[in-house]
This record gives structure tokens, C-alpha cells and sequence, in this order.
């Protein structure tokens, strides 16, 4: 028998029960598209998620003092000889490190933010003047830090919306003075509003110049060094270049490195697993599906025992009226995946159209695990009917009796 | 033609013949066992059938011509005995083996034509071609042939529900003849029809007859029975001698 003569055929006889074919091909179909919709809601919230990350501060790497992975011998040598991440380290990896865009040593306290009667307690970050570019920020009012020498530091401050809001009301907050914990600075400018990210809230920040924050909280260690690459591909070369610098001035590698690129992988693995979980849940829909194709197949092996019989009659082999009911089953959830595939991928690019921010797109790789899938639980659940149908004993069958 | 002495006998009666026999029974029983009773639907069945014969097969119903037809097409496997068909040894053939040799020598007519009803006439004659794996090419121009042979040339494309009863077994003949079998097994073919047009069915099956083809039918009306060159007659699953046909 040749494979498009089968092929034929199967079809042939699905169109004979047009409504029989439709339904549990549409039981296929329904399941198919529910996994690609689940599966590409995850992917698109995968990237939403990542996109929003990446908007934070793209190519970037935080240098923080102390080492917080210790491992094996030479880790055990320098503790207790752990040095601070000061100033002069920040100065020399701008210095010393090829391919950086920006460079921001970052201290960080809290204290009361008063102005007059009101008073506030804050967050009250220190940094420099590039720290608005790397983190995007956008300014309602007033100036940024001026650039200059990181270590002169001087009594400005900016201050996140909200907490201007809070503070100063309907007064326009820009060159008053104000206290933070009992030192004097002058307000130059209010931040737009940009909202969380990462635990950190712009909004209510207090935003002074570096050196000023250490030496206010008397801190001789900076939190953290921040540093910003222009082409992500540079950033492994540039952490083993800061690496190298930061060991030649502390004689051992007491900090820690962590790029923005590892957080976002943990969040993307954390997220694939969640939109593997719920595909997966969608995916049992097509293998039960695949039992309502046995259930047909069942149905259309009893109606057609007559036929079955017919077909040994004119010497059909057992192999191959197997492979005539069997290829009625998988083309019955071929036809489901297709239209399943149809309606998912249309759903999605409605759902596109509808929500322009959320990047839902189907996937190539999900089309091929729920074609295989469908295949697969027709062919498994087909088989069982075909092979009954291949069984009959021709002369019962030919009588319609099995 | 030699007339058949008895059933234990008749093949060896036959054996000396000349004429290379197309089928050789020896013995053939075939018991059907359902629970505490035991039918024996075949009991030590002998015949011998030469190429290009045409033979009536009567019987009242439960005599065991049906199943003795169904042994002949190789569909039913004798319990016990040996089947010769064109001097090959049937009996014990594995499903497979029988199913070829049902594709390659033998066509089959039933009393319900077992048309399938959603093909039309062409595709149903083409079926057992596609079993065998014919080249399309092919099919048609042995369709169209087996189509026009049976007189229904102008019919091809109409499914069964649109044919006539004798239309439909026309369609039944040519399917069973368009694959050249040696042997053409046809049970009640005019069962379903009534007189006139029965006649012209077994007109068609004398012409194929005349053709060269061997024919075995089993058959209720003695009518029917005398237009076949020899007539075998059953009871309780033995061959008695029939009369000869003219």
C-alpha cells in the first residue's frame, strides 16, 4: 500500500463523519491552544519581567566590600585582614579599567529629613554626578548633583517626588534649606517619579554627593561601587579587569562582584520554571484529548467491523488495516494541533494588539512540543482500536459481528 | 465432465484427471466449539475443482456451504484436513500469507455486495488495487476496464446509495475481478435481487465464466443453481452428489 493512498484514504473517512471529526479534533484543538496561550503568557511576562530589569541600569556590575562566597583555603587566608572599599578604590578602577561608561561609589544611611515642622526619616544615598544618567533618572525640577571631585562632597541634595511632596506640600521645595540628620544641606533638585525597583524607592530618597554621605554617617566604607559598561560582551573582561585592580590594592579578593546579567538569570529561571509548570498542566488537556480520539477511534472500529471484514476479504493484511485506522488517528489530532496552533497563535496576536507593552508572541519551540505531543497521544491511544480492528477474524467480521 | 462419485471419493476421482485442478480438499473438517456444544460445520469434506469450472453450491441453510466457502477463500481455517489452492498448501499459512494470497487469486461477491458507502463505484473497485499496492496509473486504466466489462461504465463516479441493487453487485464484480484472481467465490449473489434482474447477474458471472475464470457459488434458488455447469449440494456439512447441471 502506498503511504499517500493510506493517507487518502484515512482522510476520505474522516470526512465522512464530518461532526465526529470536528469535535474531538476541536477536544485536541482546545487543548493545543491552551498550552500555547499559557505558555506564551509566561514567555511574556518572562520578558516583561527581564525588559523592566534591563530598564534599571543595563550592563552593570556592583562591587560590594567583604567577601560573601568564601571558599577553600586562600579565602580563609585573608580574613580578619578585610579592607574597606573606599573612595580611592572607586578612583582606580575608573581609572585602571578599560571600557567603563560610568563608574558610581555609592554610600548609604538613614536619618530625619526636616524641613521646618515637618520631618521624614529616609533613606539618604550617596553618590556622584553620573549616577542620574546610569540609573536613568529623570529630574521634575531643579539639577542633579553637579559633576566635579567625587571627594569634595558639599551640602546639596535631591530629593525623590514623594518625599518633596510630603515635605514641602504646595511650597516649591527647590533652594530651601533642610536638615538631614542634623546636617544642613540646600535642595537643587526633585527627581520625576520613577517608582520601586529592586527594594530600592527613588521616590523617597534622599540623594547626596558621596563623600558627604560617608563622612555625615561616618562610614569608611563605601556600600557599594557601581560600575556601568557600554557594550554588555565587555562586561566579563571588565569584572577581571576590576578584579585585578582591587587585588593589587587590597593584596586579596575581599569583595564581592555581582552583575546585573546573574540576577536577571535567576529571575528568568525562576520564571521558564514557572511557565513550564502551567504549560505542562495544559499539556495533560491534549493527552486526555488523545483518549477522546481512542473513543472515536473505538466508535468508528465498531461501526465499520463490516468494512474491516471487507478489507481482509480483498487481502488486506492485519499490518494493514492497522495502519489505515491508525493513520486516522493521527491525522484526526494533526488536524486538532493545526487548528489548536491556528486559534493559540491568533489569541496571542489579539492579545498583542490589545496590550502593545506586553510582549506576547508565540513560540516556535512550544508549537513543536505540542505538534509532537498531540502526535504522540494519538498515535498512543490510536493504536489500541487499530490494532482491535486488525484482529477481527474476517468471517464474523464480514457479517458485522466481531 | 466426470460426474462426482461421492465426498471421500471425489477427489481422487478428479485427482486422475488430466485437468490441473484449481482446488484440492482432502478431508477437511471444521469444528466450531461455543461452550459444552460442538458444531461441526464441515465433516471430512473432499472435493477436487478443476481450472475454469463454475459451480452451484445448494444446501438448506446450516449445511455448511457458507463455511465451506469461506474455507475455499481462505477467511476461515479448516480445523482439520488439507487445503490445496492452485497446488499450494493452505492450511496453517500464517494471517499474512493467507491475506496475499486472498489479494492475488481470489475475488469474492456477497449477498450485501459490501459496497463501501461513502466511495463511489470507481473508488470502490480500486480497493483492493490500492491494497496491492498498484500504481494509480495503473488502477485507472484496470478500473475503467473492469468498470466497462460489468456494464457500468457510465456509472463510475456514483456511490453505492445511488445505484440500483443489480448496479451495486455489478460494482461487486467488477472489484472482485479487477485484481485477476484465479477464483471467484460468490455467496447469494442474487440473494438480494429480484428474478430479472438476478438473471442478468448470473448472465455476467456465465460471461466471466466463459472467460476462463473459476467460479464457486453458493446459492439458494435452484434457478440460479442451473445456469452453473455442476451443482454440488450440502447436508450436515458433508457433500452429497448433486445432480449435473446442464
Amino acid at each position: 500500500m502506498r503511504a499517500s493512498d493510506v493517507a487518502t484514504l484515512a482522510v476520505e473517512s474522516l470526512a465522512g463523519h464530518r461532526l465526529r471529526t470536528l469535535l474531538s479534533g476541536a477536544a485536541v484543538g482546545i487543548g493545543v491552544a491552551a498550552v500555547l496561550l499559557l505558555a506564551g503568557l509566561g514567555d511574556a511576562a518572562k520578558r516583561y519581567v527581564v525588559d523592566r530589569f534591563a530598564a534599571m541600569g543595563a550592563n552593570l556590575a556592583t562591587i560590594s566590600p567583604g567577601k560573601t562566597e568564601t571558599s577553600g583555603m586562600a579565602a580563609m587566608g585573608v580574613v580578619g585582614a578585610e579592607r574597606d572599599l573606599t573612595l580611592e578604590d572607586s578612583e582606580a578602577i575608573r581609572r585602571r579599567v578599560p571600557g567603563l561608561s560610568a563608574t558610581v561609589p555609592m554610600s548609604l544611611g538613614s536619618g530625619a529629613f526636616r524641613h521646618g515642622e515637618r520631618r521624614r526619616d529616609v533613606y539618604v544615598v550617596g553618590v556622584t554626578a553620573e549616577y542620574a544618567a546610569m540609573r536613568e533618572l529623570k529630574m521634575r525640577r531643579g539639577v542633579f548633583l553637579p559633576p566635579g571631585d567625587e571627594r569634595a562632597g558639599g551640602s546639596l541634595v535631591v530629593v525623590g517626588p514623594k518625599l518633596a511632596r510630603e515635605v514641602f506640600g504646595a511650597e516649591d521645595p527647590i533652594g530651601r534649606m533642610v536638615r538631614i540628620a542634623e546636617r544642613r544641606f540646600r535642595v537643587i533638585g526633585v527627581l520625576e517619579s520613577k517608582g520601586q525597583a529592586l527594594g530600592f524607592d527613588y521616590d523617597e530618597m534622599a540623594i547626596i554627593p558621596v563623600a558627604t554621605g560617608l563622612q555625615m554617617f561616618d562610614q569608611a566604607s563605601l556600600h557599594h561601587v557601581i560600575i556601568q559598561v557600554s557594550d554588555p560582551e565587555a562586561m566579563p573582561a571588565a569584572i577581571e579587569r576590576v578584579k585585578a585592580v582591587l587585588v593589587d590594592r587590597h593584596r586579596g579578593e575581599d569583595f564581592t562582584i555581582i552583575t546585573q546579567r546573574a540576577m536577571l538569570d535567576s529571575f528568568r529561571a525562576i520564571l521558564d520554571a514557572l511557565t513550564a509548570a502551567v504549560a505542562g498542566i495544559a499539556a495533560i488537556s491534549v493527552a486526555v484529548a488523545g483518549i477522546g480520539i481512542m473513543n472515536v477511534m473505538l466508535i468508528a472500529v465498531s461501526e465499520r467491523i463490516a468494512e474491516v471484514g471487507l478489507l481482509k476479504a480483498l487481502g488486506a493484511r492485519p499490518r494493514q488495516v492497522t495502519v489505515l485506522f491508525l493513520t486516522e488517528a493521527l491525522i484526526l489530532s494533526a488536524l486538532g494541533a493545526a487548528g489548536g496552533i491556528a486559534v493559540g497563535v491568533a489569541a496571542l496576536a489579539l492579545g498583542a494588539r490589545l496590550w502593545p507593552d506586553f510582549p506576547l508572541a508565540p513560540s516556535a519551540a512550544w508549537i513543536l512540543v505540542v505538534v509532537v505531543l498531540a502526535l504522540v497521544s494519538g498515535g498512543i491511544f490510536g493504536l489500541m482500536p487499530a490494532r482491535r480492528a486488525s484482529r477481527l477474524p474476517p468471517v464474523e467480521a464480514l457479517q458485522g459481528r466481531r | 465432465m466426470t460426474s462426482l462419485p461421492g465426498p471421500v471419493h471425489a477427489a481422487a476421482a478428479v485427482g486422475v484427471d488430466l485437468t490441473p485442478e484449481i482446488i484440492r480438499l482432502e478431508e477437511i473438517s471444521r469444528l466450531y466449539v461455543t461452550g459444552p456444544t460442538e458444531v461441526r460445520a464441515l465433516d471430512r469434506v473432499s472435493l477436487a475443482i478443476p481450472r475454469g469450472a463454475f459451480i452451484a453450491l445448494m444446501g438448506p441453510s446450516g449445511s455448511g456451504k457458507s463455511t465451506l466457502l469461506n474455507v475455499l477463500g481462505c477467511l476461515d481455517s479448516p480445523t482439520a484436513g488439507r487445503y490445496l489452492l492452485d497446488g499450494e498448501a493452505v492450511n496453517g499459512l500464517s494471517e499474512q500469507r493467507l491475506a496475499d494470497i486472498r489479494q492475488r487469486k481470489i475475488g469474492f461477491i456477497f449477498q450485501s455486495y459490501h459496497l463501501v458507502p461513502r466511495m463511489s463505484a470507481a473508488r470502490n473497485v480500486e480497493l483492493p488495487l490500492i491494497l496491492a499496492g498498484v500504481e494509480p496509473a495503473e488502477r485507472r486504466r484496470r478500473v475503467a476496464e473492469a468498470l466497462a466489462a460489468t456494464g457500468l461504465g457510465t456509472r463510475a463516479s456514483h456511490r453505492p446509495d445511488q445505484l440500483s441493487g443489480g448496479e451495486r453487485q455489478r460494482v461487486a464484480i467488477a472489484r472482485a475481478v479487477v485484481t485477476r484472481p484465479s477464483l471467484l467465490l460468490a455467496d447469494e449473489p442474487t440473494g438480494n435481487l429480484d428474478s430479472h434482474t438476478g438473471d442478468e447477474i448470473v448472465a455476467l458471472l456465465q460471461s466471466l465464466h466463459r472467460a476462463g475464470l473459476t467460479i464457486v457459488m453458493v446459492t439458494h434458488d435452484p434457478r440460479v443453481a442451473a445456469k452453473a455447469e455442476r451443482l454440488l449440494t450440502m447436508r450436515d456439512g458433508r457433500l452429497e452428489s448433486g445432480p449435473e447441471a446442464a
